[in-house]
């Protein structure tokens, strides 16, 4: 069983750190798409944008290699939380976003298509820390 | 102990900063850290009239918004239909004309993303961002 979670550990951080090295290359695009949900002004979104795909980086990196494991999952559940719920907030308020959560290859995914995976990465992270309770309290 | 998750990500977010702030340092003269546009795209209503002839408008609204209204001679082209519309643009086009885009208001992105591709797909020069967009068109024309 442990084999599996392992598994989970490294496609959930691997997902991180491939979106955020999509993101790393172009960070002005991607101030772009921040700046595309209209929720903070440029000057906010263009310092994100350099700031979140590094973030992303090192969180997935600590859920693969288990090395501030608890805090990289913390902060990966967040960052999908937030996510999520700017992607529906912008729907609702009909703006037609580009995630680029993934750069240019995300570009031309649907809304469903948004919502899928982001659904399928937060059940894998919360699957993750329901693993790290169970394995804690066997030990 | 239960305060562990809370110190661990409190590092990696310290730690994220750092080549975050080496990368900005590095973009440093690339991005425009005030504006989503930058000033040298940006052209003024007055500006932009006086260009006469020299300057081709493109309207990068929805369709409808083009059909109540718009700049006179100006060309419909937004992301909506952007293959279809490109090709019935670009004809008008030559080296010495400005290109000037618009979307509704300064709040719109849709000019700043059509200025964008005519300048990284059709490697179209001197591609402008009317300042204020149609609404700050329409408030210098009553």
């Amino acid at each position: 069983m442990k084999f599996v979670w392992r598994i989970v550990d490294v496609v959930v951080g691997g997902v991180f750190v491939y979106a955020g090295a999509l993101k790393v290359l172009d960070p002005i695009q991607f101030g772009l798409d921040i700046d595309n949900y209209k929720s903070l002004p440029w000057f906010v979104s263009v310092r994100l944008a350099f700031y979140f795909p590094w973030l992303e980086i090192l969180c997935g990196l600590a859920v693969i290699f288990h090395v501030r494991y608890r805090g990289g999952l913390s902060i990966l559940s967040a960052l999908t939380l937030i996510f999520i719920g700017a992607t529906i907030a912008a729907k609702t308020r009909g703006l037609d976003i580009t995630c680029g959560c993934f750069g240019h290859a995300s570009q031309k995914w649907s809304f469903p298509q948004h919502m899928a995976l982001d659904l399928a990465i937060l059940i894998g992270l919360v699957a993750l820390w329901f693993a790290t309770r169970l394995r804690r309290a066997t030990l | 102990m239960k305060l562990r998750f809370l110190r661990e990500g409190l590092i990696l977010v310290a730690l994220a900063a750092l080549p975050a702030i080496g990368e900005g340092i590095y973009f440093r003269d690339k991005v425009s850290w005030q504006s989503s546009i930058p000033a040298s795209e940006l052209v003024i209503v007055d500006q932009a009239r006086s260009w006469g002839d020299g300057a081709l408008w493109v309207d990068a609204r929805p369709d409808d918004d083009f059909a109540k209204d718009h700049v006179p001679g100006a060309f419909s082209l937004n992301e909506d239909r952007w293959n279809e519309l490109l090709p019935q643009f670009l004809p008008n086009w030559s080296p010495d004309k400005k290109v000037i885009v618009y979307c509704s208001a300064e709040s719109c992105n849709a000019a700043r993303d059509v200025a964008k591709r005519l300048r990284d797909e059709a490697q179209l020069k001197d591609v402008f961002v009317l300042q204020g967009g149609w609404e700050e068109w329409v408030k210098k024309n009553r």
